[in-house]
């Protein structure tokens, strides 16, 4: 039964963990939270429900189109609209990716409707045995997509000359400027970056859970709480925060209640955040 | 300043009669103002003036809400006691819980306050006195129709006058130096002899005060209560967009700001019911890009109004 628990719990963290490596980027980078975050994310599940309901295109295939299409989206928004906040007050940025929240959310509402849909794939009820304890295929598929997706940003973000420029920019902007790096760019290719991780992770959450256009907010908060637990500006962060997220997750509600899953995020969020407002790993403060 | 003076008699006495000729409709809709100047006002102190940009304000609400209701169910009290007991139990916790989530700065305590507003909903949720998702009735006053309007009216105004009272009082204060000392170089102004953690726990917590009998009066209008919309985040950036349209850091701009925004907004949803949102987000969008410092800063006479003074704004945040 633990054992169980603790798969589920592991499981959940790979997603909770790629869904909040895209807040952590731009974050991290250009000092903005988006707010939108979760939009996003809502954005990329109905993205693969289309693909999959109207060209019958899997989820795992649509996966590389739905995030290549959100990574145009969120070069566009970055480069016509947040880059023209970008020096001003923290609150200013905050606000105006709430307004870009209420915006794609509300579009998607007149668009698709609040009814909840499902990606039905047929081999959703698969499954595989292991130690006593059941694993759905489609969870062990989309943790380890998100776990392929993590290791190649971070063979990016180390070892290609565009990761060198992401890292320099978030350092010191003038001198990354003064090293001849385009910034407006470099932020805009980060914004799309994250939006495209965000619609990664909506992707796999639609194959899991049903989808909502309001299903954004409650994500942008555990990416958030994520974010936090895990610390900023590292990339084992996001990894560790949304794995202690899962499994305490998965602990709580199993002893408390699935009422409780809300309370437990944001009660170990207030305690991170006050005790150790570096994060378990201590990035940047 | 005398023409100041003037102004504020003048709006004083409109919107002493207002009542006098309003329908129900418009009355509601004034004190449904009323109710969010009362919030955006409370917020300017934490975030306008000490510089906290607090996104979880509606936790004071929310609490004042419940405190409000339950001393009125359970101990069937009083409601301007009750609402008043709602405001001070707000007012505490935003003392207690500010000396620990004050020390966050930036990012960190817009989100910090976020996540404590949430705990709190979730908290609420799952207790059993505050009967959970299921909220609880509270008792209706025993007033005619009109008298029910214009209990709340002025109930609302004379809260808000209050709350623009001490605002003012405070600024002319040592303490209000002190706040927006805090606010421009909390390392000067603590090395300048201020007891900063002290003067932000009493901002945020006279900010909570208010907020929490904004919640108190909520209450008793709407007869019930339910966690999802007395603690709703929306709300808390509904204050923040209301108070950055009309003009941060400065006394009349987070009234000015509901006023319109409130006026925008009910227009919007008479026309596109379902589109409301989505026009609410375009002019969040709209306004922050264009007039980030808010409607009085243009309306003050300080700086010449035209395309250019808009042009400025983003040239002079964007990258």
């Amino acid at each position: 039964m633990l054992e169980q628990i603790i798969i589920n719990g592991i499981l959940k963290g790979g997603l909770y963990a790629l869904m909040a490596m895209g807040m952590s980027l731009i974050w991290g980078v250009m000092n903005v939270i988006n707010i939108a975050h979760g939009a996003f994310i809502m954005l990329g599940a109905y993205a693969t429900y289309w693909f999959f309901s109207l060209l019958g295109i899997d989820p795992f295939v649509s996966l590389v189109f739905s995030v290549s299409l959100m990574f145009m989206l969120g070069f566009v928004i970055q480069k016509g609209l947040i880059n023209l906040v970008i020096k001003a007050d923290i609150f200013i940025t905050l606000l105006l990716t709430f307004g870009l929240e209420l915006l794609i959310t509300n579009l998607a509402l007149l668009a698709w409707t609040a009814d909840v849909r499902k990606v039905k794939v047929g081999y959703a009820a698969a499954n595989l045995q292991f130690f006593g304890a059941t694993i759905p295929l489609v969870r062990l598929a989309a943790f380890a997509i998100a776990v392929a997706i993590t290791a190649i940003l971070f063979i990016m973000m180390n070892k290609t000359k565009l990761g060198r420029a992401i890292r320099a920019t978030s350092q010191d902007l003038d001198a990354a400027k003064l090293m001849g790096v385009n910034v407006s760019n470099i932020y805009s290719i980060t914004f799309g970056i994250g939006v495209a991780l965000a619609a990664a992770a909506g992707t796999l959450w639609s194959v899991i859970f049903p989808i909502t256009p309001t299903m954004g907010g409650i994500l942008t908060l555990k990416s958030f709480v994520i974010v936090i637990i895990g610390g900023l500006g590292t990339m084992i962060g996001p990894i560790a925060g949304g794995l202690v997220l899962g499994i305490s997750e998965a602990l709580g509600t199993n002893l408390l209640g699935a009422t409780y899953e809300n309370l437990i995020s944001f009660v170990i969020f207030l305690i991170v955040i006050i005790f150790m407002p570096k994060g378990i790993f201590g990035g940047k403060g | 300043m005398k023409k100041s003076i003037i102004l504020i008699v003048i709006s004083l006495i409109i919107s002493l009669i207002i009542p006098f000729f309003a329908g129900h409709f418009t009355l509601r809709l004034a004190t449904d103002i009323l109710i969010f100047a009362i919030m955006a006002s409370s917020w300017n102190i934490i975030g306008g003036y000490t510089g906290y940009a607090s996104f979880g304000n509606i936790v004071f609400f929310g609490l004042g809400a419940y405190v409000t209701g339950l001393l009125m169910t359970l101990l069937n009290m009083n409601f301007f006691m009750a609402m008043l007991m709602g405001g001070i139990f707000s007012a505490i916790f935003g003392y207690v819980v500010g000396l620990p989530i004050l020390r966050l700065k930036g990012h960190y305590f817009a989100i910090g306050t976020l996540g404590l507003a949430e705990a709190t909903k979730a908290l609420v949720q799952n207790l059993n006195i505050t009967e959970g998702n299921a909220g609880i009735y509270t008792p209706m006053p025993d007033l005619s129709i009109n008298a029910f309007y214009n209990f709340f009216y002025y109930t609302s105004l004379a809260v808000l006058i209050i709350l623009l009272f001490t605002t003012y009082m405070i600024l002319k204060s040592k303490f209000g130096y002190g706040l927006i000392a805090i606010r421009e170089d909390e390392d000067a102004a603590n090395s300048m002899g201020i007891n900063t953690t002290l003067f932000k726990s009493v901002a945020f917590s006279l900010s909570g005060f208010f907020t929490g009998i904004a919640g108190g009066i909520y209450t008793y209008q709407q007869g019930f209560i339910k966690p999802d919309p007395v603690f709703a985040v929306s709300k808390t950036v509904e204050m923040i967009v209301m108070s950055v349209f009309g003009g941060i850091g400065s006394i009349f701009g987070p009234l000015i700001g509901s006023i319109l925004i409130e006026l925008i907004s009910d227009f919007l949803s008479s026309f596109f019911l379902v589109a409301h949102g989505l026009f609410f987000g375009a002019i969040i969008i709209i306004i922050i890009l264009f007039a980030p410092k808010g409607i009085y800063d243009i309306i003050s006479g300080r700086k010449k109004i035209g395309i250019s003074y808009f042009l400025e704004n983003i040239r002079r945040n964007r990258i």
